[in-house]
């Protein structure tokens, strides 16, 4: 499959600010079954966006505004291409969990083995594993593929019932929240397995049946779990999991960027300086096409629950020169 | 630990050393016999000749100058104002040419391998898939920086200066206690205490043939220069500090000023498209090399904590680029972490092939069951360190402690294992030292000495900062804790 994406977000300030610097993590990746085939990033202000790559293989874009400015918009355009992979099998045996238990031990793949800043072990937790029934009875894919269902039936879908910067108990309380919270809590129990786990941020083109939860009118989140004895030479394969739309990651998702959970990731990432609070808005389209989208059709831009002031406040700084342990 | 009840005989010495008592430790200045070791036999002599009230004023002439000069640090936490001069002892500990020799190339070894070790663990992570070094040591350490991994520093060099604690063993025998790999302080007391003693007793630093250590401010900026990026063959250095709040704001200014170099904070420094530059009255200035004495966390809001406003926004992605080199690297309190400590004779072994020339103190680790075991059976004996902190934060000394202290570190211990190691309570060696009412006596000393690491090879300064627990019986030398300072002399 092709997609066009069309990927659009605007800050606006309260008051003008000056020195923006912002990383962006758009690009979608390069490899195995998806191939980035064109990606322009637009910035205005003007300014020269340069990247890098970091060693997760995530191309990141930055750049500087340094002048007053009271707005800052950013236009990513991607033309992808996603082949269909082959199938994933129902199960594996079950001795993989011993593969499973000596990738643990050898620390190869630590930072998605332990809890991370979103993915956190909590009280809340552990009473939804209780309920769900997850544990090593079964083999991990099979168990993957139905914690995977069962998360998909226990929260429901609501957007705005959540923040960006919440963390899950919030929605393991009350039991709803977006695809984010969804891919925060399926991490925190899949790595609780030792099963390593990771977050994915992208794009997704649904399903017409699956509308309703996942959009191709947002960005998107889900996860994925390394599933030892398949894939080339049954090296063992991440598989992709998407708790929101209760699938496994087929052609239909694009990746952007992978990390621990979305606080290595955000699709945008900046500090200014002034005493302002910022308006986010978004707007996203993810379109099958044979050819880059069409530029001139404007795109509906929603409110982002990412909006936040800046956390400049001069009494910090006292005590921060003091928090520099000079050895 | 005592200082008397040994086999050894209490004797008596003569004034002003009439209180003196030697015990177990190695003592700086006597052999167990009470003989003075040759090398201080100068010094031995010129203070029995002294006339008794000379040393007083000796003691208050050297006070005035500190305090004239601002030689002044900051302790937290406590109510009777934060600026206080440094305490400092008058009488220089003194080291033999050939001490000094073993000394320097044990520090080149230990520093060379920490360096190929640090440029490993942020590349392939050879040591680690050869199971040397455990990963989670590595992973689970608050000062490793998965940012760091793949990012090319300039000549691979990771660390530039860096200041090694060494102890003196009942044996004489110097041994390692702690590296400090990322921000190390104190070179600043060492010069001045220099200049002062040199002031001071300028007969006897003229007799005793001391090798000097004033070219250190030109060393550190033709070290700092050398990391400059390609194609800056005339760098402009800097060095960026905290504030003037930061406890050791005096050394960062004195650095500067030794270099000749601007003194910045974050908010001076403005990163655009890439490059590094520095806000002056005329205009902005490109900077190429940042010694930098900020935390790694706050360096770069843009990249590490985010409510830093120390740091500098983009910094860290013009570092990556290699538009402007910081000293130290970013990531370097990985192999300081105390629990990797244990390790180094290994990670010396395996990048070079050579036994350590300075030996490690024995160190149990907590998150190692048995040893855990151990530790909690004996925390009237250890020192109980918690691997993250410095500065003597954080710690237990067991024979000093009370059971309820004692009970406080076995809960902590076993909440967070990895985050404590134990080492045996090291008797650390004494020195003489002029006390209040007009005395000698001993109190107990360690060694930094700070190296530049400029690849295989290091400048080090001879000697470093002796520091002195002035409490009578106290082990903890840290500033922070009431240690002091002393001038360190190494012969010819």
């Amino acid at each position: 499959m092709f997609y066009s994406i069309r990927h659009v977000t605007r800050f606006q300030y309260s008051t003008p600010v000056s020195e923006s610097v912002m990383e962006v993590r758009m690009r979608p990746r390069s490899e195995l079954l998806q191939q980035c085939l064109k990606f322009e990033l637009h910035v205005t202000p003007r300014a020269r966006v340069q990247f890098y790559r970091d060693y997760l293989g995530n191309t990141v874009h930055y750049f500087d505004v340094p002048g007053h400015h009271n707005r800052l918009a950013l236009i990513a355009e991607a033309v992808v291409e996603v082949e269909e992979p082959e199938d994933i099998p129902e199960a594996v045996p079950m001795a993989a969990w011993e593969t499973i238990d000596e990738m643990w031990a050898s620390g190869e793949l630590y930072e998605f083995q332990m809890p991370s800043h979103f993915a956190q072990p909590s009280a809340e937790l552990d009473k939804l594993v209780k309920e769900l029934g997850v544990d090593r009875r079964e083999n991990p894919l099979t168990l993957l593929r139905r914690l995977n269902q069962k998360m998909y039936s226990a929260f429901e879908y609501a957007p705005k019932s959540t923040r960006v910067d919440s963390p899950i108990d919030e929605a393991l309380i009350n039991r709803k929240g977006v695809c984010q919270d969804f891919s925060h809590i399926m991490i925190a129990i899949v790595r609780g397995l030792k099963i390593p786990c990771r977050y994915v941020s992208g794009y997704v083109f649904p399903r017409p049946e699956e509308e309703k939860r996942a959009t191709p009118l947002a960005t998107h989140s889900w996860i994925e779990a390394w599933i030892p004895g398949i894939g080339p030479n049954q090296q063992g394969l991440w598989v992709g999991f998407d708790p929101t739309s209760n699938c496994v990651c087929g052609d239909r998702h694009i990746r952007a960027a992978i990390g621990r959970d979305y606080a290595d990731v955000p699709p945008t990432k900046g500090v200014f300086k002034g005493r302002a609070t910022s308006e986010l808005t978004v707007a996203v389209r993810v379109l099958p096409t044979n050819a880059p989208a069409d530029d001139r059709e404007e795109l509906v831009l929603v409110p982002s629950s990412n909006s936040g002031s800046s956390p400049v406040a001069d009494h910090h700084w006292e005590e921060m020169q003091q928090q520099q342990q000079q050895q | 630990m005592t200082m008397t009840g040994s086999a050894i005989e209490r004797r008596k010495f003569p004034a002003p050393f009439e209180n003196y008592e030697l015990g177990d430790p190695f003592d700086e200045m006597f052999h167990a016999s009470g003989a003075p070791r040759q090398h201080y036999q100068e010094i031995y002599d010129f203070l029995l000749d002294l006339p008794a009230d000379e040393l007083k004023l000796h003691k208050q002439a050297a006070d005035q100058t500190f305090l004239h000069q601002g030689i002044t640090f900051t302790v937290y936490g406590r109510d009777e104002g934060t600026e206080r001069i440094i305490p400092h002892d008058l009488l220089p500990r003194i080291i033999t040419a050939q001490e000094w020799g073993k000394v320097e190339s044990g520090l080149e070894q230990r520093i060379h391998a920490l360096n190929l070790f640090l440029k490993d663990i942020y590349h392939e992570g050879k040591i680690l898939s050869d199971g040397v070094v455990p990963r989670d040591i590595i992973y689970s350490c608050k000062h490793f920086r998965r940012e760091m991994r793949g990012v090319h520093v300039p000549k691979g060099n990771y660390l530039t200066v860096v200041g090694t604690d060494l102890i003196r063993r009942p044996d004489g025998e110097f041994v390692v206690l702690e590296d400090n790999l990322r921000v190390p302080s104190g070179v600043s007391y060492m010069l001045t205490s220099r200049q002062v003693l040199k002031r001071i007793f300028p007969k006897l630093y003229q007799a005793c043939g001391v090798r000097p250590i004033d070219h250190y401010g030109q060393a550190l900026l033709a070290t700092l220069r050398n990391l400059s990026p390609e194609g800056r063959p005339e760098p402009t250095v800097v060095l960026l500090s905290p504030g003037v709040y930061n406890s050791a704001y005096f050394e960062h200014s004195f650095l500067a000023r030794q270099m000749g170099i601007q003194l910045v904070e974050g908010r001076d420094l403005v990163v655009h498209d890439n490059i590094v530059y520095m806000r002056t009255t005329s205009g902005l200035r490109r900077v190429d090399v940042i010694y930098r004495r900020i935390d790694d966390d706050f360096i770069d809001p843009l990249s590490f904590r985010r409510d830093s406003i120390l740091g500098v926004p983009g910094l860290f992605n013009a570092y990556r680029t290699g538009n402007v080199t910081l000293a130290n690297a970013i990531g370097t309190g990985v192999a300081d972490d105390k629990a990797l400590y244990a390790y180094v004779p290994k990670i010396i072994k395996y990048y070079l092939g050579q036994d350590a020339i300075l030996e490690n103190v024995e160190t149990f680790l907590a998150s190692e069951p048995t040893e855990q075991k151990h530790i909690l059976a004996n925390l009237d004996k250890f020192v109980v360190k918690a691997v993250g902190e410095s500065g003597g934060y954080g710690m237990l000394i067991g024979p000093h402690s009370t059971k309820e202290q004692q009970e406080e570190f076995g809960k902590k211990i076993i909440e967070d294992p990895r985050n404590y190691i134990a080492q045996p309570t090291i008797s650390l060696s004494t020195a003489p030292c002029f006390v209040e009412g007009g005395n000698i006596e001993p109190r107990h000393i360690d060694l930094r000495p700070y190296i530049l690491y400029q690849g295989e090879k290091s400048v080090i300064v001879p000697g470093g900062l002796t520091r002195v627990a002035l409490r009578k019986g106290s082990l903890v030398v840290n500033s922070s804790q009431g240690g002091g300072s002393k001038d360190t002399w190494v012969l010819n």
